[in-house]
């Protein structure tokens, strides 16, 4: 985005803080696809996401005032739909002391580079995809804000609740189930994640 | 040669390793092709990973984008007003309709009920006309908000909700026209002797009329004693309220004891925890009377109609009895020119002395008089319920899923849709449609109201009866199929329970005030959906 632009955006968020109805329907669809993807990468249905989705965007009109300009706008937009996504997954109480318990105990294995490759040729961006939907649900929304929010591993740790050092073994676990499923050995390690 | 593992290489590449390690693992890669093609096929696996994450496969649903999502199948529609017409014929056929009958039996229906419902001419003396107008426009507000709901698809429905009424009770209420003789103070004394040529709008802790109304007496008092003469109605709030004196219109008592013992030239319709007709007393019209006692000594020219915990009859009734209660003595003194019929636990008591037009029709409610085939009705009656409501559960689910779901949401707080169900119940809607519009609109209006209220209490089950279900099965999915059959777990569970008795109704009350407040709460972010994301 070039100065300019961001010298509009900014002028954008002032007009929507001070009440500008007009200013805040531009931001909203500007950003509201985005929120939407990321939502339906987060939550288990299309519904879940739309639902969140109109939720965020309450919750950012009446957070608004509270945005600090210093900061890029979508990232802390996308700090409130992470919060928002992760708060309706976790009521859902989707057996996140297990995931947890297995993530700790995860053995660090070296996999051969040949077959990590081949994976990734062999599968398309819609497998990965539909993949996701088999992951648990830490290791789905850690990957999700890892790798479509493009969240620090700070960010990711205030997020999921979990300690900073903590969060690397996180993604690393995610991606090791993301390769069983792949790999077609996931239908029980996905049963056994108990998918959201 | 110790390699790097798996986690130092993603970290490395994430940024995440100190310096120091990474300045090793740098150094590694260039001496080790393992781990360098470990590092490269990981920075390969991330890159793919984050393409695949936000490749925009899907369109952004228009329902987010702006309004154009808002049709749905015309069938649907048709549908969903076909069931909402079906279910107000049968709220109307099965609970108003029987109601009305009875009230008709009582001598109190039609433009009688009406004319006894109106304040005529307490405020202002245009009421008659304005009556009319108030019930077309209450009827024309429901029919235009069913319209409005059923095009719009729940668009602002809260806003809608409260506007309606609000604007309706607007209408209702008169200007307050100088012709009322307000009257305030510890001891409000009319005396023997004076006469005041209007209405009397009278509060204090006692109010007392021995002199004369030339209008309509409206008390709020702990102590109401009325000895002179009211020409018009008397509308009375208080503790204790005595008529001694004569009333040439009708008397509308709200109180904790009322004494009749002078003449009601009209109709009474009493409240109270306890009504005495004194031997004296003298109604010229008839009498439908909400009372936990009542000892009728005195004369009622027309129908008695109540629903009274103890009933003593030792006077005359010149029309058609109808008491529903615990128990009714009819003393030898006493004298029934109507047919008479009493609903009631046990066997009414009448001594031999007393002259009825004809045998008395008994009815007894107790629950282990019921008979077997009362008793398979019953469960009959259970299964046509819980499949009605099955049936608009799936068609709520269906034609307004995102209402659904964000109702079912605020249902799973409990709490605070319990309160906000408690609350409306108590306070709002119910006092509000029921009270106000029924005695300040009129009849029409007020059953209109209530046939708003009542398909949100109808709702109520399914939201808690799917919460059942859930609690039950899981939360796993919000689809469509594993959302009916969680509905319907749950709902079977709420009709059998239905069926215990005391247990049963105890429990349908929590549903009641629980599934009112989930819905409420769900119109209300429904509402606010609608309006915040969008400009203006």
């Amino acid at each position: 985005m070039s100065p300019a632009e961001q010298a509009g955006v900014r002028e954008q968020i002032a007009r929507a803080q001070s009440g500008d109805a007009e200013a805040w329907g531009e931001l909203y669809r500007l950003h509201a696809p985005a929120i939407f993807r990321f939502c339906r990468r987060a939550m288990p249905t299309r519904e879940d996401a739309e639902d969140a989705t109109m939720d965020i965007f309450i919750k950012v009109r009446q957070k608004l005032s509270q945005y600090d300009p210093g900061r890029p706008f979508s990232a802390w937009l996308y700090t409130v739909a992470a919060n928002h996504c992760w708060d309706l997954l976790r009521r859902r109480k989707v057996r996140q002391d297990l995931e947890t318990g297995e993530v700790e105990n995860m053995p660090l294995a070296h996999p051969d580079p040949g077959q990590l490759e081949q994976l990734i040729e062999k599968h398309t961006s819609q497998e990965v995809r539909r993949a996701l939907d088999h992951l648990p649900t830490r290791s789905r929304m850690a990957l999700v804000l890892r790798y479509y929010a493009e969240m620090s591993y700070d960010e990711i740790a205030d997020t999921l609740g979990v300690r900073r050092t903590f969060v690397g073994v996180v993604l690393l676990r995610a991606r090791h189930q993301l390769r069983d499923i792949l790999g077609g050995h996931g239908a029980a390690n996905a049963a056994a994640g108990g998918a959201a | 040669m110790i390699h790097f593992d798996e986690m130092a290489c993603l970290l490395y590449l994430d940024g995440q390793l100190e310096d120091l390690r990474a300045r090793e693992l740098l150094s590694h890669t260039r001496e080790c092709g393992a781990c360098r093609e470990l590092l490269r096929s990981l920075e390969h696996e991330s890159k793919f990973l984050a393409g695949a994450l936000t490749e925009e496969d899907e369109l952004v649903p228009a329902r987010l984008l702006g309004s154009q999502a808002r049709s749905a199948p015309s069938w649907v529609w048709s549908l969903a007003f076909a069931a909402f017409a079906a279910g107000a014929y049968w709220v109307w056929n099965d609970g108003i309709g029987p109601w009305l009958d009875q009230l008709n039996n009582a001598g109190f229906g039609g433009t009688n009920l009406m004319s006894m419902m109106l304040f005529s001419g307490a405020f202002w003396e245009g009421w008659g006309d304005l009556v009319d107008i108030l019930q077309i426009a209450a009827l024309l507000g429901v029919v235009i908000l069913a319209l409005g709901l059923v095009r719009r698809r729940l668009r602002r429905p809260a806003a809608v909700a409260l506007v309606l009424p609000a604007l309706l009770v607007a209408m209702a209420l008169p200007q307050p026209a100088g012709a009322a003789d307000v009257r305030r103070g510890r001891a409000v004394l009319v005396p023997s002797g004076e006469t005041i040529h209007n209405d009397l709008i009278a509060t204090g802790p006692s109010v007392r009329i021995d002199g004369t109304v030339e209008g309509d007496l409206i008390v709020f008092t702990r102590e109401l004693t009325v000895t002179g003469h009211v020409t018009g109605d008397v509308i009375a709030f208080a503790g204790q309220a005595l008529i001694d004196g004569a009333v040439d219109g009708n008397a509308r008592v709200f109180s904790q004891h009322a004494t009749l013992q002078g003449s009601i030239g009209k109709n009474v319709t009493a409240f109270a925890s306890s009504i005495t007709v004194t031997p004296g007393g003298n109604v010229g019209g008839g009498m439908i009377a909400l009372a936990g006692e009542a000892d009728l000594e005195g004369k009622i020219h027309r129908d008695l109609m109540g629903m009274i915990g103890r009933s003593d009859l030792d006077g005359f009734i010149g029309g058609q009895v109808w008491i529903r209660g615990g128990n009714l003595d009819v003393a030898s003194t006493a004298e029934i020119d109507g047919p008479a019929t009493f609903m009631g636990r046990q066997q009414p008591s009448v001594a031999a002395g007393a002259k009825l037009a004809s045998p008395m029709r008994t009815e007894i409610t107790q629950e282990v008089g019921r008979s077997r085939r009362s008793a398979a009705r019953q469960v009959i009656h259970a299964i046509i319920g819980y499949g009605a409501a099955l049936l608009a559960g799936i068609l709520l689910l269906t034609v307004f899923p995102g209402f659904f779901r964000t109702t079912l949401r605020e249902a799973g707080a409990i709490g605070m849709p319990l309160g906000v169900g408690a609350l409306a119940f108590i306070s709002g809607i119910f006092v509000f449609v029921l009270g106000i519009l029924l005695l300040f609109i009129g009849v029409t209006a007020g059953l209109a109201g209530a046939l708003l209220y009542a398909p949100i209490l109808y709702l109520a089950q399914i939201f808690v009866g799917t919460w059942l279900g859930n609690k039950i099965l899981g939360v796993t999915s919000t689809q469509t199929g594993a959302a009916i059959g969680r509905m319907a777990l749950g709902l079977l569970i709420l009709h059998v329970a239905r069926l215990i008795p005391v247990l049963g109704g105890l429990t349908w009350l929590v549903v009641l005030l629980w599934g009112t407040g989930a819905v409420l709460m769900g119109f209300y972010r429904m509402s606010r959906l609608e309006s915040a994301p969008l400009p203006a």
